[in-house]
């Protein structure tokens, strides 16, 4: 056994380091007012090859692994306290992958070097106002006529609306094709947001401000039939690998946010007084610290190994099942765990840290999102006992 | 055109431990990256580089120096050599300049050494300079930039103890850099940094150069280090919290009462 | 320089030698022996204005080798760490740079000099190799008291220089300090400015309280990159390092890179808003507050102290 990042990976993380340490740290919380990431930011990611990592070098990506796209994603995360860049950059991982897995020729050609250059963005809707982790109760129509598709229906809680629908790209999007055959009656596609017949609405997120949220109503939108990403009927099965590569990105981002924000209460815990003691003297404090340092490197190496079998198995030596368990494992407390030492570190902080000018209170905001993003913690639990006890346990079969 | 760059790596902070059993230096477990100046002195090679030419990035250090040379592939070398062995440890400036001396005679033909003007750690400046001399090649040290380049001769922008000064080299020549305030390091992409992965990144060791043993490292070195320690601790300052008018008057008594002024 | 010199020079009971090179320089010889040399080699040519490394390696290396002195020291500027390596290497011997002590021990001469920015020290010695050669950060040695009606002797060295043969021309030269404005490497106090200096005009009160203490003008890398000083004028890892007596650092954070160029110095005084920068960590006098204000007032209270 060796737990060893390659030299290669070792070199992207100081690239992307000093990218972050250079062009998002010391902006990142303006994201809080101006609601977007800057142009600036974009052009750097793009430049450095961030956008898009996963496509394939003849596309103008870099084909990166899932491992190294969890060491960029971790870097982000330790920048950028919104989690507005570390989500702008691991939809795209994880939907780029999709896409180069599963997408034509000429999809892949229309839409890779456009949102590997910072053009276009490229995101997942699948989640409806009543169908989200259950993505078998999605109502979306997608019908085949002439050479091309229609497709009719809604998607809410969409991450990047407003970049795509204003700036260009689209959204790898789910659809019922044969309701009757329920999931596997599911097809996926690409849905570019500048299509006739699209109109977005927005939501204001309780954080992660840099990136919109919002919905958009698809009435009659015509798509040609090489938007159409692997066979028809099998988009559930797609989906869920795009969301796996997805749900270890936020494991590994979950850990970075709260690690760093444990190095940010370190620091303050060292220096802080309180009856003339440094605060980090007190055990309610230093304890509280080791545990969640343990648990969140707990969970950084869970999410790294899980993101290992993503690997593994995409070069034939794992199983779809081993991957899911391992993804979900790693997701499952992830925000939680995070979430939780965010807090303290804000409690240790006093009244600072209830302010907006504390980094740590935008991470708790953004890192509690994905207690729900990509799939819902408890979902991760139902995959994790469903691979463990066998399909016959599911309760609602 | 071949063109040939010394590199070193370096700790990436310069608040070194010193080990007080060995009166050594900490220098295991430090995280290191490449010399800055070295950096700016490759990216000025690179803006030189024509299709046809080829950089070449060299540096004497352990196994783990391979990182460094790799981010010298990711920048854009085509080439690295590494020169690792025991026998190449201690070395003074002198005795280093002497081992990239047999490293750019064994590769062969040059037209222009660059080097960076100093390290971070060491801040000798020497290797340069003394490498230029058992060359036998002229030497232009504290480069700012490479203006022109055309058929054999070179125009510089140096620094000078007053300012600057313009200088027309004819090559071969060793030009040692300094970057200018307006200096920022390129950061490989992605893909270079993949690419780099095929470069050839060569390691040599004494036998490769050959030549008398006691040339290298610490046995051909002519300066020796007896002692390492820190600086005495500076006496704590005070530091005045007043209304302007009397921060002043204050600062003004107790440079009096020190005799400062 | 030549201070550090005579007191090596008498604790070993040698001869004081200076070394001249360049065109028009025979007025320089009076200086020297004034400060205390004895013997003054001379190498004067009108081929020799500008500095040329090679021709200079040349005729010092004959020098060197005619006269073998027991200890060679450079000055540790632009010119003598390119110049003192050239010649180290090229007669084999062994050099140690940028020393800021220098004494004789057990004969020989022991050298410190910083390593990791002025992080750690290191004593050398330079067991087999005769001269013993350093250079120097002049500033941090005593000046030698001057005696007038001292002499000395001067010895002609021959010079044969072709202008043709020179490999390396220099086509054009400036000086980016301002003439009558004193270098920051010569002055025995620097008032330094950074970004929270905020502009070029204000600029102007720094200038001005250097004027009350005939201090030289520096400033950080930020002032430097905003274009309200010249390179020339820059303190730190990237910059000049200096050591002088007095060391006023007005809106300087004090990051590392500016902490290495200035951490010799002998006495610190730091102005700065923010409590918690870095510069008041090495301040031997810290005032809390802006320099808009503080700076002016200084220069008042000093004017004053002065009539």
């Amino acid at each position: 056994m060796e737990l060893k990042f390659t030299e290669e990976q070792e070199m992207f993380r100081e690239s992307v380091r000093e990218f972050c340490q250079r062009k998002i740290t010391p902006v990142a919380l303006e994201m809080e007012k101006t609601r977007e990431i800057s142009i600036e930011i974009k052009k750097g990611m793009a430049e450095l090859g961030l956008l898009g990592c996963t496509a394939s070098p003849e596309y103008g990506g870099s084909g990166l692994d899932a491992v190294s796209a969890g060491v960029i994603g971790e870097e982000l995360a330790r920048a950028d306290p919104t989690g507005s860049i570390p989500v702008f950059y691991l939809v795209q991982a994880a939907w780029g992958f999709v896409l180069n897995k599963y997408g034509t020729e000429e999809a892949k050609e229309e839409v890779f070097p456009k949102v590997i250059a910072g053009e276009y963005f490229l995101g997942i809707a699948t989640t409806e106002s009543d169908a989200g982790s259950d993505v078998g109760g999605t109502r979306t129509m997608i019908k085949k006529e002439g050479d091309g598709y229609i497709v009719n229906g809604e998607k809410m809680y969409i991450s990047g609306v407003r970049e795509a629908a204003e700036g260009g790209g689209g959204h790898l999007t789910i659809a019922k094709q044969n309701p009757e055959l329920g999931t596997r009656g599911m097809t996926m596609f690409y849905l570019p947001l500048t299509a006739d017949g699209i109109t977005p609405t927005y939501i204001d997120d309780l954080g992660r401000e840099g990136i919109s949220c919002g919905g958009f109503a698809i009435d009659n939108v015509r798509i040609p039939k090489y938007y159409i990403i692997g066979e028809e009927n099998k988009g559930f099965y797609i989906v869920h690998e795009g969301y796996e590569f997805a749900r270890g990105l936020i494991a590994v981002i979950c850990a970075a946010a709260g690690l760093k924000s444990l190095e940010n209460g370190m620091n303050y815990i060292k220096e802080r007084k309180c009856f003339g003691t440094a605060i980090g003297k007190f055990e309610e404090i230093n304890f509280r610290l080791a545990e969640h340092y343990t648990r969140l490197n707990m969970l950084r190496d869970l999410a790294y190994k899980s993101l290992w079998t993503i690997d593994r198995e995409q070069q034939g030596k794992g199983s779809r099942f081993e991957t899911s368990k391992a993804i979900a494992m790693a997701k499952m407390f992830a925000s939680d765990w995070a979430c939780n030492a965010i807090n303290d570190v804000m409690q240790w902080q006093g009244a600072f840290g209830y302010s907006k000018e504390c980094p740590d209170q935008a991470a708790w905001r953004a890192i509690r999102s994905f207690a729900l993003a990509e799939g819902s913690k408890e979902m991760m639990k139902m995959i994790v006992a469903r691979e463990l006890l066998g399909k016959e346990f599911i309760a609602y079969k | 055109m071949r063109f040939i760059v010394c590199v070193k790596e370096v700790p990436e902070s310069i608040d070194v431990k010193i080990d007080l059993k060995t009166n050594k230096l900490q220098e295991e477990g430090i995280s290191t990256t490449l010399n800055p100046f070295d950096q700016f002195i490759l990216e000025e090679a690179l803006k030189l580089k024509k299709d046809e030419d080829e950089i070449i990035a060299i540096s004497v250090g352990t196994p783990q120096t391979k990182m460094v040379l790799m981010k010298c592939l990711a920048l854009g070398a085509d080439k690295a050599i590494l020169l690792s062995d025991n026998v190449f440890m201690g070395s003074d400036s002198f005795a280093t300049a002497y081992t990239l001396s047999k490293v750019i005679n064994k590769i062969g033909d040059f037209n222009i050494i660059f080097c960076g003007q100093q390290t971070v750690d060491g801040n000798t400046a020497q290797v340069g300079p003394e490498l230029a001399a058992q060359l036998k090649i002229p030497q232009v040290t504290y480069v700012e930039s490479v203006d022109k380049f055309e058929g054999q001769k070179l125009v510089v922008k140096s620094q000078t103890d007053e300012g600057f000064k313009i200088v027309e080299s004819q090559i071969p020549v060793l030009l040692a850099g300094i970057p200018p305030s307006s200096f920022t390091p390129s950061l490989p992409p992605l893909r270079n940094i993949i690419a780099a992965q095929n470069k050839p990144c060569i390691i040599w060791n004494f036998e490769d150069l050959g030549g008398p043993k006691d040339k290298y490292g610490s046995a051909g070195s002519l300066i020796q280090i007896i002692k390492v320690y820190y600086p005495p601790p500076r006496k704590k300052g005070i530091v005045i919290v007043e209304e302007p008018t009397t921060a002043v008057e204050k600062l003004i008594e107790l440079l009096n009462k020190d005799k400062v002024i | 320089m030549l201070g550090k010199a005579k007191e090596l020079a008498n604790e070993l009971k040698q001869d004081i030698c200076a070394v001249i090179i360049g065109s028009e320089i025979r007025k320089f010889c009076n200086v020297l022996s004034t400060f205390g040399a004895n013997k003054i080699f001379i190498a004067e040519d009108d081929a020799l204005k500008e500095y040329n490394t090679e021709i200079y390696t040349s005729i010092l290396t004959r020098i060197i080798l005619k006269h073998k002195p027991n200890i060679l020291l450079f000055p540790a500027t632009k010119i003598g760490r390119d110049l003192a390596p050239r010649v180290a290497s090229t007669l084999k011997l062994g050099l140690a740079a940028d020393c800021v002590k220098l004494v004789i021990q057990d004969g020989k001469l022991l050298m410190t000099r910083p390593v990791y920015g002025d992080n750690i020290l290191a004593d050398i010695i330079c067991p087999n190799t005769r001269p013993q050669m350093a250079t120097i950060r002049a500033k941090m040695m005593k000046k030698a008291e001057p005696k007038q009606n001292e002499s000395a002797e001067v010895i002609k060295e021959p010079v044969n220089v072709n202008v043709d043969s020179f490999k390396t021309i220099v086509k054009e030269k400036k000086k980016t300090s301002i003439p009558g404005v004193k270098s920051i490497d010569e002055a025995d106090i620097i008032i330094s400015g950074g970004r929270g200096v905020g502009s070029k005009e204000t600029f102007k009160i720094i200038e001005e309280l250097s004027d009350v203490l005939n201090a030289a003008v520096g400033a950080s890398r930020a002032a430097v990159e905003a274009g309200w000083k010249p390179k020339s004028c820059q303190i730190g890892q990237s910059g000049t390092t200096v050591s002088p007596k007095i060391y006023i650092a007005c809106g300087i954070s004090g990051t590392t890179q500016h902490l290495v160029g200035m951490k010799g110095s002998e006495v610190i005084i730091a102005i700065n808003k923010d409590p918690e920068a870095p510069i008041f960590e090495v301040a031997n006098y810290g005032i809390i507050g802006d320099l808009k204000e503080i700076v002016p007032l200084l220069t008042k209270a000093l004017k004053e102290k002065k009539i």
